[in-house]
């Protein structure tokens, strides 16, 4: 709770910054006290990084003032931001990979002007991060670093250059729950030292657990500020969406059916040369959700690639409804019934130079009545645009539009129209709601759990472990290439999926 | 800390006027920059222009920007299937030279049959030995993910060594006086033309291609699936596309147009296999490609456009005995703008102070 008399940090007054076709700040107003942790809360595009940007000296506003500590300033540069005591931690880090975590530290600092004295650096690295519980070891290389690991490096960089303000934007997206917890903690210490953090979210608990205020912006413009104890889940979910929203998914009793995949100890390379995933055995049957939990980076990508046919299998058997399909190509996989939603959207599922009807036969277009052996059925192609804009709601201004005029919602939505029409077998469906907004959230797993009262088999790859426990049958979490522990879904917990995510747990 | 920084940004539409007048400026600009240039070399400007215009004023000059221009087609068009998938095939002049080697090799084997029988069979090598020219590097970058810009660069010397090889040894003509030609080729191998001028049937050709690889294009499944790929491989993968096939696919047909665009060299224009049968074609080819925009019908008109540039060129020789170098270092002052204002075309420049 901040009473008012705390200090008034930063004040952004009637900030304007817009981009070619849309206003992502529409005269936003933001405060920010000492010792405040202050919750930014909306919906994917509704403007929250790019506030925060304007803070960071990243983008320039085109209107409005910002003052820190009562004086008008004018933020030109991330230096400059720096300079006054500003940090911030991207949602996507800025870390060069193979340098080690104390030369991404020092990086960009102007000083030592000539020599550099690595030994006290170090310690004075080590000191902050012993300070503040954030264990690294200084000398390690970024790659060989979790997501986790990495995050801390750059709370480290900005602590390292002094800031007083830390802006955390999505912090909670690539870490476990163990580690959110430690996060959290750490957010507490800051606003305890008087210090203040800016938390940006569109996670709804997470907000809730631990700011004292929240602001809440939706499509550019400021909504409301609430005071900690003014906040309401329901409450501040409509305030975001701008209409009701249902928690509650209805998810109706389905008898499972014949076994759609079943794979067997099998084995698949990772881009580096070593399994990542190894002696995987699971079978998914009709009528099924298999959630698959883990942090990203544990094999869970490489897992749905070998099913799809993205990438070869070492050894093993992969089976489709009783075929083998271990070592067919992708165009027999897709003739056969497997609908895949990759985790890459506009590089892989939907690419952006496309025209949206292009896109919506992208792994059909082989079929009839979309060409024959030779030629392309344009008037098919359109009409089936035409229908799954409409089925599916597609918010796009014409079936020709080109694919990068689509929001990520959309965009997501017309991944699904096309896997999900033409009643697939198996789904196989990678961080489906990832960056999705509230609405689009909900929009999505209605459509998987519709698939599953189909009668389709599905497996769902994920990282946000309320959607597994919602969405799945069974639960499968995966570490290190390998299935540590199932569970169905009446068994779940999520203290053990947790250990297990983290490597702490493992159970056969 | 501020700084000058100049980014270039797309262009959100790009209007009708624009198209048309960027070109026009272009030129103009080019032109004039061009004017040291004839100066250092003590010529008049005005009269230098006066000559290059002149190629597009009279009869002569247009036929034979066309004739010039069916080379340029033929290979262009052929380079836009491969470019559309992000395949850089820089070996339009090998491939060339291989189906004019091809072509010529069917003359000495068929050199009594019917010009119809001799003519079909001269193309159709000359097609499929440019194809295959173009089949090797595709291979190699499809399955051993060679560099194919490397690929394609080197294997045009092996081809057009091949050629220097044949007609400096097997094939040279024993009564030319010791040039590094083959005999010449009997009227039976030579396409027809229009009487009066160079231009020969490969124009017909070379429209008709174009028409064909434009509906490929568009129309096609593969056309469908070069869009893709062009657009991203692993997309093209998720979509179930086999890339080998397809590359293999694309880069034969490339290979075999430009082989054409030889064919009607040896066929059309020089009547026997000769060293440096094309002044590189194959490279201007793909400037042509680019300036076309990828598409095969607006590579017509382009390529006899730039057919006249490199008549302008011999016109500026002859009419004013300028250098071959400075008519050269003309052409490529001509060529920097009209790129330059496509360019602006596209993108517009921003300059910000930040």
């Amino acid at each position: 709770m901040t009473p008012p008399s705390k200090e008034l940090l930063v004040q952004m007054k009637g900030i304007v910054k817009r981009f070619p076709g849309v206003v992502a700040n529409d005269h936003v107003n933001f405060e920010l006290r000492a010792g405040e942790v202050h919750g930014l809360l909306g919906e994917n595009g509704a403007g929250k990084t790019t506030l925060m940007n304007v803070l960071y000296g990243i983008l320039r506003p085109e209107e409005g003032e910002i003052y820190i500590q009562g004086k008008k300033v004018d933020i030109g540069s991330p230096r400059e931001a720096i300079g006054l005591g500003i940090g911030m931690v991207h949602q996507h880090f800025k870390l060069v990979e193979p340098h080690t975590v104390l030369e991404n530290i020092l990086l960009g600092l102007k000083e030592p002007a000539f020599i550099l004295n690595v030994k006290d650096a170090a310690n004075k690295v080590l000191e902050i991060s012993k300070r503040y519980e954030l264990p690294v070891d200084p000398k390690a290389r970024i790659w060989q670093l979790s997501m986790g690991e990495r995050q801390r490096v750059e709370i480290l960089k900005a602590l390292y250059r002094g800031a007083s303000i830390l802006v955390l934007d999505e912090p909670t997206s690539v870490l476990t729950p163990p580690e959110t917890r430690e996060l959290f903690r750490f957010i507490a210490q800051m606003a305890a030292e008087g210090r203040s953090v800016v938390f940006i979210t569109h996670k709804l608990d997470e907000v809730m657990a631990v700011s004292d205020r929240v602001t809440v912006l939706r499509a550019g413009r400021n909504v409301d500020t609430l005071q900690r104890k003014q906040l309401d889940k329901t409450k501040l979910a409509s305030m975001m969406v701008g209409r009701e929203v249902l928690f509650t998914l209805r998810r109706k009793p389905v008898i499972a059916g014949e076994t759609v995949l079943d794979m067997r100890q099998v084995t698949v390379m990772g881009d580096k040369g070593f399994p990542a995933v190894k002696n995987v055995t699971l079978a998914i049957r009709e009528g099924e959700i298999f959630g698959v939990a883990g942090i990203a980076g544990n094999g869970q990508r490489e897992l749905t690639e070998a099913i799809t046919g993205m990438r070869p299998i070492v050894s093993g058997e992969v089976r489709l409804c009783g075929n083998d399909i271990g070592r067919e190509s992708i165009s027999h996989r897709i003739e056969h019934g497997i609908a895949y939603i990759p985790e890459d959207r506009v590089g892989v599922a939907a690419p952006r130079g496309l025209t949206v009807a292009q896109d919506l036969v992208l792994r059909k277009y082989r079929e009839k009545p979309f060409s024959n052996r030779v030629l392309l059925n344009p008037h098919e192609i359109g009409d089936n645009a035409e229908r799954l804009i409409k089925d599916f709601n597609i918010m796009v201004s014409g079936k020709d539009a080109l694919a990068r005029t689509l929001s990520g919602g959309n965009l997501q939505k017309l991944i699904l129209a096309r896997e999900l029409s033409g009643s697939p077998k198996l789904i196989v469906a990678a961080y489906p709601t990832r960056g999705l907004d509230v609405g689009a959230t909900e929009y999505v797993r209605g459509l998987l759990l519709r698939q599953r009262e189909a009668g389709a088999a599905l497996l769902m790859v994920s990282e946000d472990l309320d959607e597994i426990l919602s969405l799945s049958d069974r639960i499968a979490v995966m570490y290190g290439g390998e299935i540590v522990g199932t569970f169905s879904a009446s068994e779940a917990n999520i203290e053990q999926i947790g250990l297990m995510m983290g490597g702490s747990l493992r159970r056969p | 800390m501020r700084s000058l920084h100049l980014t270039f940004e797309p262009r959100l539409a790009i209007s009708r006027a624009m198209t048309i007048t960027v070109p026009v400026i272009s030129l103009v600009l080019g032109f004039l920059s061009a004017a040291p240039l004839f100066l250092a070399v003590g010529v008049n400007p005005v009269l230098a222009y006066r000559q290059v215009l002149g190629v597009f004023l009279n009869v002569d000059g247009l036929t034979e920007s066309l004739t010039r221009g069916i080379p340029l087609l033929l290979a262009s068009v052929g380079l836009c299937l491969p470019f559309k998938m992000n395949f850089w095939n820089i070996g339009a002049e090998g491939q060339l030279f291989m189906g004019a080697f091809a072509a010529t090799g069917m003359v000495f084997l068929l050199p009594e049959s019917s010009a119809f029988v001799l003519l079909g069979s001269m193309m159709i090598a000359g097609f499929i030995f440019g194809g295959i020219w173009g089949l090797i590097p595709a291979y190699l970058k499809a399955r051993l993910e060679v560099n194919e810009v490397l690929s394609t660069l080197m294997l045009n010397f092996v081809a057009i060594l091949w050629v220097d090889y044949l007609v400096y040894g097997p094939w040279r003509d024993p009564k030319g006086f010791g040039f590094p030609l083959t005999p010449m080729f009997p009227p039976n191998a030579r396409l027809p033309w229009i009487p009066g001028t160079r231009i020969h049937a490969g124009l017909v050709i070379g429209i008709i291609c174009a028409g064909l690889v434009y509906v490929f294009l568009a129309r096609t499944k593969w056309g469908y699936e070069l869009n893709v790929t062009g657009e991203s491989r692993l997309a093209a993968k998720y979509a179930g596309i086999d890339y080998l096939k397809l590359t293999l696919l694309v880069m034969f047909i490339s290979g075999g147009l430009a082989g054409l665009a030889g064919m009607g060299l040896v066929s059309g224009i020089v009547l026997r296999l000769r060293h440096g049968i094309s002044p590189g074609y194959g490279f201007s080819a793909i400037i042509i490609a680019w300036l076309a925009r990828l598409n095969p019908l607006a590579a017509v008109p382009v390529s006899i456009l730039f057919g006249g540039l490199l008549v302008a060129g011999d016109a500026l020789q002859i009419g004013l005995g300028l250098a071959f170098a400075t008519s050269l270092v003309f052409q490529a002052l001509i060529l920097l703008f009209v790129v330059g204002g496509e360019m602006l075309t596209r993108y517009k420049l921003a300059l910000t102070w930040e």
